[in-house]
C-alpha cells in the first residue's frame, strides 16, 4: 500500500529532516510513528500526502508513484487519502453536517448522495445527533471525530492521523484512537503519529520509531520507550 | 456530466456569497468600476456625436465658383482641371445656367411670387457655376486662391468660400473631438487601473480570508478549477453589476440630454443612432463584457500571486 525506498529530505535552511529512510505499510494495517519533536514525523507525512517532495528516493503510494505524478494529478492523489490533524482545521462558521459534506462537495457528490452518506460516518464516529452543532460548541475529541468523520466520507484506502490525540484529555484521546481502530477494521489503513506513551502501549500495534530523521526501530506489536 | 454542474452550481453559488459577504468593499469595488465604465461610453458617445456633428456639418462647406456668362468652356475645362489636380478636392460640379435655374425653381417653389418675378426679368439672370466639395477642409482657403488667379479674372466673376459661422463650428467641434479623445483615453486609464487596482485587493482580501477553507481544500482534493471558480464568478459579479448600472447611467444621459438637442440638424442622426434598440443592447452588453473582463483579469492576477495553487 504504501513504499518508500532510500527517502530523503533536505531543507535549505533547517537541513535534512528525513536521511534515506525505507519504509513498507501493508493494506489494511495500522501503524504508529513515534518519535521525539523535530524527529521527522511531521515531513514523512508531508511527503505522503505530496504536500513536500522528497529530495532524493522513491514513494509509491497505492500503486502511484509520485516521481511521476503531475501536479494536476494530485486532487486525485488527496482523494484516496484521509488526513487527520492534531488542531482539528475544521471551518468554525460551518455546522458538523456542513463541515463533512464541504468535503463531500469538492470531490463533485451530488447532494442526495451526500445526504445518505454523512449519517453513516457519523454513526461511525459516534456523533449521531450533532449534525447541527458547530465547532465552538463541541469538545475537543468531538471536532477531532467531525475531522475524522470529514476524512473518511470519501472512503479513503489511507488515513493519516497526525497526532490526533494531541490537544485533548485522556478520556476523549481514547475516544478518537478507538474510532481509528474501528476505522481500520472497516479495511482503511491508518497511519498514526502520536506522544502518547499509554496509548501506544496499549494498542499493541506495529511500531515505527524515529529520531534524527531515521527509522532507528520498526516492531510488530511494538512499545513506545 | 452532471457531478460538471454540481460543481459549476456549487462554484456559482460560492462565488456569489463571497461577493455579498464584504458588503464595504464590494461596493467600492463596484463603485470605482461603474466610473470607469460610465467615463469610456460617455468618450465613445460623445466622439460618434461630434464626428457625425462634423460631417454633417461639413456639408454645407463647399466653394462656389460663379462664372461670367460669356466665360469659355475651353477656360472652364481649365479652370476645372486645375482644381481637380489638387489634393484636397474631392469633386467639381458643373452647374449650367438652366441647371441653376431648376435648382432656384425647385428651392422657391413654395414662394411663386419670387418664381414669378424671376420670369418677369425675361432672361435667366442666373450664373453658370463649378461646385467645389473637399476631402481636407483645412485646405478651404487654398482651393479657394486657385480661381482668384490672374488668369481665370476674365471667366470668373466671383467664390464664395463656406460660410464662415459654419466653419467657426467646425473648427469647434474638431477641436473639442480632438480634446473629449485625448482627455477620456487618459481618466480610462487611469480609472481603469485603479478599478483593477481595487478588485485586486478584493479578491486578495477574499483570498487571506478564507485562508483555512482554501488550505482544506487543496487537501482533501479539491482541483484548481473548483479553487479558483468562487473568486471568479465573485469578480464577475463586479462587471455584471457595474456594466449594468454604467450603462443605465449613460442611456439616461443620452435620452435626457439627447432629446433636447434632437432636432438641430447635425445631432438627428446620432440621436436615432444611440436611441435603436440595437445599439442600446450592443452598449450594454459591451459594457458588461468590458467589466467581466477587467474584473476576471485582476482576480486572476491576484490569485496568481496569493493563492499559490503551484505549491500543493
Amino acid at each position: 500500500m504504501i513504499l518508500l525506498d532510500r527517502v530523503t529530505k533536505n531543507y535549505n535552511k533547517r537541513g535534512t529532516a528525513l536521511k534515506s529512510i525505507s519504509l513498507h505499510v501493508e493494506p489494511k494495517e495500522f501503524v504508529i510513528i513515534v518519535g521525539p519533536s523535530g524527529a521527522g514525523k511531521s515531513t514523512l507525512l508531508k511527503l505522503l500526502t505530496r504536500e513536500e517532495k522528497p529530495t532524493s528516493g522513491k514513494i509509491i503510494v497505492g500503486g502511484i508513484d509520485y516521481e511521476t505524478l503531475k501536479d494536476r494529478k494530485i486532487p486525485l492523489l488527496r482523494r484516496k487519502i484521509g488526513v487527520v490533524f492534531q488542531d482539528f482545521k475544521l471551518l468554525a462558521n460551518k455546522n458538523v453536517y456542513e463541515n463533512v459534506s464541504f468535503a463531500l462537495e469538492v470531490v463533485g457528490m451530488g447532494n442526495k448522495e451526500i445526504a445518505r452518506t454523512i449519517p453513516k460516518v457519523l454513526d461511525i464516529v459516534g456523533l449521531t445527533g450533532k449534525e447541527l452543532s458547530y465547532p465552538s460548541e463541541l469538545s475537543g475529541g468531538e471536532r477531532q471525530r467531525v475531522a475524522i468523520a470529514r476524512a473518511i466520507a470519501r472512503q479513503p484506502k489511507i488515513l493519516i492521523a497526525d497526532e490526533p490525540t494531541g490537544n485533548l484529555d485522556a478520556d476523549h484521546a481514547w475516544d478518537v484512537i478507538r474510532v481509528l481502530e474501528k476505522i481500520n477494521k472497516y479495511g482503511t489503513t491508518v497511519i498514526l503519529t502520536t506522544h502518547n506513551q499509554e496509548i501506544v502501549n496499549k494498542l499493541k500495534r506495529r511500531v515505527i520509531t524515529i529520531r534524527d530523521g531515521q527509522v532507528v526501530s520498526d516492531k510488530a506489536g511494538g512499545k513506545y520507550k | 456530466m452532471g457531478r460538471r454542474l454540481t460543481g459549476l452550481r456549487r462554484v456559482t453559488v460560492s462565488g456569489m456569497k463571497n461577493f455579498f459577504r464584504n458588503s464595504w468593499l464590494t461596493v467600492a469595488a463596484t463603485a470605482v468600476m461603474v466610473v470607469s465604465l460610465t467615463i469610456i461610453a460617455s468618450a465613445v458617445v460623445l466622439n460618434v456625436t461630434a464626428k457625425n456633428a462634423i460631417s454633417e456639418l461639413s456639408k454645407n462647406l463647399q466653394i462656389s465658383i460663379y462664372l461670367k456668362d460669356s466665360a469659355s468652356q475651353n477656360m472652364i475645362n481649365q479652370l476645372t482641371q486645375d482644381l481637380k489636380s489638387n489634393k484636397a478636392v474631392a469633386s467639381v460640379t458643373f452647374v449650367s445656367k438652366s441647371d441653376a435655374q431648376k435648382q432656384f425653381d425647385q428651392t422657391f417653389q413654395s414662394d411663386p411670387t419670387l418664381v414669378a418675378g424671376l420670369q418677369i426679368l425675361g432672361t435667366n439672370t442666373l450664373p453658370a457655376s463649378l461646385e467645389v466639395s473637399l476631402t481636407d477642409l483645412g485646405q478651404i482657403n487654398q482651393v479657394g486662391a486657385i480661381p482668384n488667379e490672374a488668369k481665370y479674372s476674365g471667366i470668373v466673376d466671383s467664390v464664395t468660400i463656406g460660410k464662415t459661422d459654419v466653419k467657426k463650428t467646425i473648427a469647434r467641434a474638431a477641436s473639442a473631438q480632438h480634446f473629449i479623445t485625448v482627455a477620456s483615453v487618459v481618466m480610462a486609464i487611469i480609472f481603469g487601473l485603479v478599478s483593477m487596482l481595487i478588485i485586486f485587493n478584493t479578491i486578495r482580501m477574499a483570498i487571506f480570508t478564507r485562508a483555512d477553507e482554501i488550505k482544506i481544500m487543496k487537501l482533501i482534493g479539491a482541483t484548481p478549477t473548483f479553487i479558483r471558480g468562487p473568486f471568479l464568478v465573485e469578480a464577475s459579479m463586479y462587471g455584471l453589476i457595474a456594466g449594468l448600472i454604467s450603462s443605465g447611467i449613460v442611456l439616461a444621459g443620452i435620452f435626457s440630454l439627447g432629446e433636447k438637442i434632437s432636432n438641430q440638424a447635425e445631432f438627428t442622426k446620432t440621436y436615432h443612432y444611440f436611441t435603436s434598440a440595437k445599439i442600446i443592447a450592443g452598449l450594454i452588453i459591451g459594457l458588461i463584457v468590458v467589466g467581466i473582463v477587467v474584473g476576471v483579469f485582476s482576480s486572476l492576477l491576484a490569485m496568481k500571486k496569493h493563492l499559490r495553487l503551484k505549491t500543493w
